[in-house]
This record gives C-alpha cells, structure tokens and sequence, in this order.
C-alpha cells in the first residue's frame, strides 16, 4: 500500500482530464492521472484489423470485467450489456472515437426556455426534466475556438460572427473565426448525399471532425484509409488526446499517469472536504493518493458510481448528493437508420473517414417548426457505413437486408457480395430528452473483477416524444435516400431501448444546489475541492456528438481553476 | 508442410467432406481435391490416425462436421462465390474456442447437443445427415426461435451467435485462421486494411480493384474481384 501526495488528482485520462491534464500542469500544478486502461502509441496501430477493433472491441472496456448492466425500467431486473460504448485507455473515447466535433446550438443550451418561448410549456412532455444550462454558447465560444485549434479541427465554417457561409453549416452558432484546417474531402456516399440532401432544399456539409485534413502541429494529414470509428489511427492524424494533450501534459513535467489502476473511493474528511482517491493498483494493490484538488473525469457511469461507493456518515447518500440529483437524467442517442443501396454505381463506402462523414442540421435541434409534429428536439442526419465502421465483419453484421432477402444463406451471400461497395447507410442522431427516471445507481447483483457493484442503467428510449421523432425522421431519410437516387431504399429495424452512443447525465450541472450536482465549472456545490467534468454534467444532450463540448468545457472549468480556485480555494459561485 | 500442419488440414478437410457428403455432392470440391492432393504429397500425415478419429484445438470430429455444415448453409459457396468452408470458417471458429472465447465453450457444447436432439426428435437423424433443404428448415427453426427444446442457449441466441462467428471468419484477417488467401474480401470486394486512399480513389464511381490486397501479415496481388 502506498501513499503519495499531489496537487490534483484526475480519475480518467480521456476527453476532459487529459485537458486539465495539461492544462493545471502547465500553470505549475502537480497532477497524477489515474486510467484504467494502458497508453498506447500509434505504432500499435498498423495495420488495420476489423476483428481485433471493431468486432472484439479492444479498445473499449471488457464488459465481462467490467460489467454495466441495463434495465428497460424499474420493474425488471437488469442484465449485464455485452458491449460498452466508451473508451479504455489513456485518451479514453478519442482514441477510438469517430472524430465528429460539433459546437452545440445556441438554443440547446436552452433547450427548455426555449421550447417554451416559441411553442408553449405544454409542448414538452409532462415528465421531461429537461433543463437549461447555468452557460450558454456565448460563455463557451472561446473554449470551442481553442479546442477547434489546440486539438486540430477541420471543417468549413456556416456561421462567421453572424454571416451564413453555403458549405458549411448555415446551422451553426456564429464562430469568432474558420476552423484551423480545411473540411475533409467527401467520399461518393458524401458527394450523393450532398446532390440528394440539396435536390431536397437542405444544406449538407462535410462533418467537422477531429481529423486532420493537412499537416499541423507536427502531425500528418489524413490518409482516408477509412478506419476511424473503433480504431486507432495509424499515422496520428486523428486529434485524439493520445496525440494532443498527453504529449503536452508530459512536457509539463508536472504529470504523472498511472495506467492499469481502478479507483475505488474519493476520501473525503470530517469536514467534508475531499482528501484525495484510494485505487488499486494494476498488481492488485491498495493506493491512497492524497490530494488539494480531486478531479472525476472518467465515462459518466463511474462519476455516479465513484460518488455512491464514497459514502460515508457525513455523506449517507453518496458524495456530492445534498440535491438527491446524482445518477438522475440519464441521456443517450439512439440510432434510427435507412439504407440506400444502388444498382447501377458503386459507393466504396469503406473509403475515407467512417463516421458520419457528411451531414444535414436542418432536422436537428430547433431549426425546423415542430408546430404539430408531437414532439421537440431533433437531430442530426449523416451518410456513413452502417454502424459507423466499414469493414466487412461490420458490415455482415449491420447491413440487414431489405424486407423479403433473408440474413443467411446464398440469396443473403449474392445481396451483401453485391452491396458492400454500393451502400450508404443515412442515420439519424437524435437529441432523446431527460427524464428523472432514467438513471445510474449502483447493480445490488452485479460486480466487477474487483468486486465492487457494477453501474446499472434505468432506460428506455422509446417514450412518445422520442418515437415521433424517429417516424418523423426515418421518412425524411427515405425521402433523401430516393433523392439520393439510389435503386433500393429501406429501413433498418429500431431495436431495444437500451441506451446507445454518447451517454450523458448522472451529475447534472446547474444554477441551483437544490436541483444539481455541480455548479457550471464542474465544482460539486457540496465538496468545493471535488470536481466533475465532462458529458455527465450535461443538462441536455444535443442532436451532436458531444467531444468537442465536453472538450469545451474542460478548458472552461481549467481555466477557472487556474485563474481563480488556485489563488483563492472555494466555491466559484 | 510441417506434420502438425497436415494433420490440422486433413482435420479441416475430413469435417468439411463429412457435412457435404449428404447435403450435396461437389459442394467442397476444392477441399475433395486438397485431401487427394495431401494423401498424394504425405500420404503419413493423413493416416496418422487409422481409427478415423480427429480432434481439433476444440471441436471433436462429429461436431466439427456440424458445423462445417451448419455454415456452410450459412453462407454457401458456388463458382466464383466462396463460402464458409472454402474461407475456412470451420478452422477459425475451432481456433477462436480454443482462444479468444474459450468463455463460450459450453455455450457451444451445449447449443451443438441441443441442435443433435432437435434433429433426431424432428429427422430421426443428425443434422450432419440431413439434406441441404432440410438443413435450412433447420436454420429457420433456430433464427426463428420455433425449434423446440433449446434452454440454454436459446436457439436464436445460438443460430445468432454461429451467424457472428461465421461472418467473422469469412471476412476477419486471415491470421485468425478464416478468410483463406483473402477469399472473404474477394467475395464482397474488400481490398482489407489499405494504409490509404487517394483522392481520385474517392472520387472513383466503380468497383475498387487495385492491387494488393493488403492482411496483417500477408498481401495479395491477385486481383480484387472483376469489377
């Protein structure tokens, strides 16, 4: 067992704490990062293997040793999810992620006041907790600026300081300036969508993605090799934090990452003040860190779960929980899809970044009118493969065949020898509100390999507001899909209500000790000296991928950490 | 050829001419000819075992004639159209039992034992016996949840899970020991893990048919699939 004291702890290396990482680093603060997972390099990543990444999963958490377990609702037991949608190694979910980094909408980040103000109260479902943020997007444009640049973001601005730009996205809250680097260039499944989505009235784009189109910062432009999406990239032209913020946090030489360790509880004293972290250490070992500042930024499920298994007498429900709010609202995307498959040319949908590679916003969020719709909020729509990754496994296994060819068989051999080149897969992100409902709690049967109780997810998409909009949306993509001029248009089956992508909730951010967890640098309003950064402070989630937010508000909350915490320790509001 | 390596091929060939020997003549003439070619080339290594019993990391021999007939119904061969056995799915799914999931073991001792009771209730005999029609009715039954007798695993979780596997090892590299000489890829016109494309490669309307093909440890030139 050992002892060591630091400055800052950081729980999770990934998307946010390799931001503050770097960053409380680079103002002379001692950090140690903890991580579950390895650090790999580039190298470990050519060439390509679809089994090993996207199948078999490597770099995502063993959902054997590390269980998470779903349940549709309260009344039935739940059982453990055979995939984990999130990252395992140091860089997290940028490692392996599809790179797609969007800047929230002005209106999501009050997505409730503003529902009411152009539609009425009664358009938002009687049991939605969905809430405005404590920042809106104003609050929040310098620290997207500096992601977009710090990281290496490209795309094609549609919004300079209010002008609207064809090509980009006409969409988009105004940016101060151009991304840093160039859109990438669109494969055929892009360049259809483009003529189809535009044929329509719509304005498609080239998605913004944490991808590099030319040289930057030392680092080689994109390749198009196609494999993103599950996989790390093998040239380092994907702006992962293993890429960006690590190296930088080394430079510091105020950082340290311990990988291969699980922590277990945030110390906390008689005063209520946070002591520092106990882990276990990758040879089994029982650690203690003691620390000024402790800082949780692993995957959301471990914010609420690190926060429960924290509790003592002072703290009975878990730390950080006087507001009865920690593993609350629960939010995920789902995935609704059509397929556009075409007889007379071929896609090569396998080339070029997989994830989401072109986009329309005109159905997300609010920038169409829902008058009459029977539901808000809406979604992102993209071209890509049909889970977001290419390959053949991949492919085999998410393809499903139009209504009337079976899923085995010569007929199903002859539909996916012809297909797999001549297909792209139109998907619909969806922005699915709060419900207090949907929630993370500890599973009282379930344990992981070191024994402690496994996260358990309370939630199901399938809810009147979230249905409208997927029938609402899946005709929209058939339509694009005929547009498209593709021979063969069809649906892809929903699936359960399981949560999907892009998990969001647990440790709400607010204005209000009463109803939140955190205040909006991610500072618990209980313990002024624990922090909670990243997408489980969300108060709504966006039809967008949320990184690039996430990443947003990490450079947000480090700069008042920096800037103020340091020279006077307390609350920041 | 190494003897450990004959053996294994011989173990393969002999599963692969079992499943087919009912369910239709010529269906693996590949690997008829193979075995022929193998007794010619080392006549030792395909008696080694005159009992006629041969093992494989995993599979016993009736099981793998099983299964060498349960996906090669999932995916067929015909000319020019490879299937499970010509990819070799037989020696991936033994090799990944015997590896990567060897925590799913009994979920296939079991699913194969409930497989040979359904067969028997429904056929009076084993499902490697069975025409190639009534090995799809089969199939059906298990996709469909309706074969009966099945606790577990279900019979779609088990038909679910062969399907998986089998995709895999038609399309999974060919180090994992499916995918023969990239057969897989050439099927559906994958040219595997290309380092990069160019962008008239994006820009190309037709069927991508550069060489070569590019694996973990392997390349071929050959060419991808007429385009």
């Amino acid at each position: 067992m050992a002892t060591e004291k630091t400055d800052v702890v950081i729980v999770g290396v990934g998307a946010a704490g390799g931001i503050l990482a770097a960053e409380l680093g680079k103002a002379g603060m001692k950090v140690i990062g903890l991580e579950r997972g390895p650090r790999l390099k580039t190298a470990d990543f050519n060439p390509h293997d679809e089994l090993r990444y996207f199948q078999r999963q490597e770099l995502r958490p063993n959902a054997k040793r590390q269980p998470v377990t779903w349940r549709p609702n309260a009344k039935v037991r739940a059982n453990p999810m055979s995939i984990l949608n999130y990252g395992n190694q140091a860089g997290g979910g940028t490692v392996h992620y599809g790179t797609l980094s969007w800047r929230f909408h002005e209106d999501d980040f009050r997505a409730r006041s503003h529902t009411i103000e152009r539609y009425s109260a009664a358009a938002i479902p009687a049991d939605s907790s969905i809430a405005d943020w404590p920042i809106t997007y104003a609050d929040l444009e310098p620290y997207y600026d500096r992601a977009e640049y710090e990281l290496g973001v490209s795309g094609k601005a549609g919004n300079l300081q209010g002008r609207k730009i064809d090509g980009g996205n006409v969409f988009e809250a105004p940016r101060r300036r151009e991304y840093p680097l160039p859109a990438l260039l669109a494969d055929q499944s892009g360049v259809l969508f483009e003529a189809g989505a535009r044929k329509l009235g719509y304005h498609p784009f080239s998605s913004p993605r944490a991808i590099l189109s030319e040289p930057y910062h030392d680092r080689p432009g994109c390749t198009y090799c196609g494999f993103c999406q599950s996989f790390g990239c093998h040239v380092g032209a994907k702006s992962s934090i293993l890429v960006t913020k690590l190296p930088e946090a080394d430079a510091t030489g105020n950082f340290k990452l311990v990988t291969g360790t699980m922590c277990y509880r945030v110390n906390t004293d008689n005063s209520g003040r946070a002591t520092g972290v106990s882990y276990y250490g990758p040879d089994g070992s029982d650690n203690t860190i003691e620390a000024e500042i402790v800082i949780l930024t692993p995957f959301i499920y471990d914010n609420t779960r690190l926060l429960l298994l924290s509790r003592t007498e002072k703290f009975p429900n878990g730390l950080a929980n006087s507001s009865g709010q920690l593993g609350k609202h629960l939010m995920a995307h789902m995935m609704a899809k059509v397929f556009a498959a075409f007889d007379d040319r071929y896609v090569n949908v396998y080339m070029g970044p997989s994830a989401q590679k072109h986009t329309i916003d005109d159905f997300n969020g609010d920038n169409f009118d829902h008058s009459g719709l029977g539901f808000i909020r809406g979604s992102q729509v993209s071209i890509g493969p049909a889970d977001l990754e290419a390959g053949p496994i991949g492919t085999a296994i998410s393809l499903n065949p139009p209504p009337g060819t079976p899923r085995w068989g010569a007929a199903y051999r002859d539909f996916l020898a012809k297909y797999f080149a001549r297909y792209g897969a139109i998907v619909a992100q969806t922005e699915n509100l709060a419900y207090s409902d949907q929630t993370i709690d500890l599973d009282p049967d379930v344990r992981d390999q070191y024994g402690l109780p496994a996260p358990r997810l309370t939630y199901d998409w399938r809810r009147p507001n979230e249905l409208a909009r997927v029938e609402f949306l899946l005709t929209r993509m058939e339509e694009i899909g005929r547009a498209m001029g593709a021979t063969h248009v069809w649906r892809a089956p929903l699936g359960p209500g399981a949560p999907g992508a892009h998990h969001e909730g647990g440790t709400r951010m607010g204005n209000d000790p009463k109803t939140s967890v955190v205040n909006r640098y991610g500072q618990t309003w209980d313990i002024p000296n624990l922090f909670v950064i990243g997408s489980s402070t969300f108060p709504s989630m966006s039809g967008f991928n949320p990184t690039l937010t996430i990443q947003a508000v990490s450079y947000m909350s480090a700069n008042a950490i920096v800037n103020r915490y340091k020279k006077n320790p307390g609350p920041l509001v | 050829m190494t003897k450990h390596d004959a053996a294994r091929r011989a173990f393969l060939v002999r599963a692969a001419v079992g499943a087919g020997a009912v369910a239709g003549a010529g269906l693996v003439p590949e690997l008829d000819a193979q075995m022929e070619h193998n007794h010619a080339e080392n006549p030792s290594a395909a008696h080694q075992h005159p009992s006629g019993a041969e093992h494989g990391a995993f599979f016993n021999h009736d099981d793998a004639v099983t299964m060498a007939a349960f996906t090669e119904r999932l995916m067929p061969g015909a000319p020019d159209k490879p299937g499970a056995n010509e990819t070799g799915v037989l020696n991936y799914i033994d090799l990944a039992l015997a590896g990567a999931y060897s925590d799913l073991q009994d979920f296939y001792r079991r699913g194969l034992a409930q497989l040979d009771v359904y067969c028997r209730k429904t056929y009076n005999t084993s499902f490697q016996h069975l025409s190639a029609a009534q090995q799809d009715e089969v199939l059906a039954a298990l996709e469909e949840g309706k074969a009966t007798g099945f606790a577990w695993p279900t019979a779609q979780d088990f038909f679910n899970t062969v399907r998986t596997h089998t995709m895999e090892g038609m399309f999974a590299d060919p180090l994992y020991g499916g995918n023969k000489d990239f057969a897989g890829w050439r099927l559906v016109g994958f040219p595997g893990a290309q380092a990069m494309f160019t962008p008239i490669d994006l820009q190309n309307q037709q069927a991508f048919t550069r060489a070569p093909m590019i694996g973990l440890q392997s390349v071929s030139s050959s060419p991808i699939r007429k385009g």
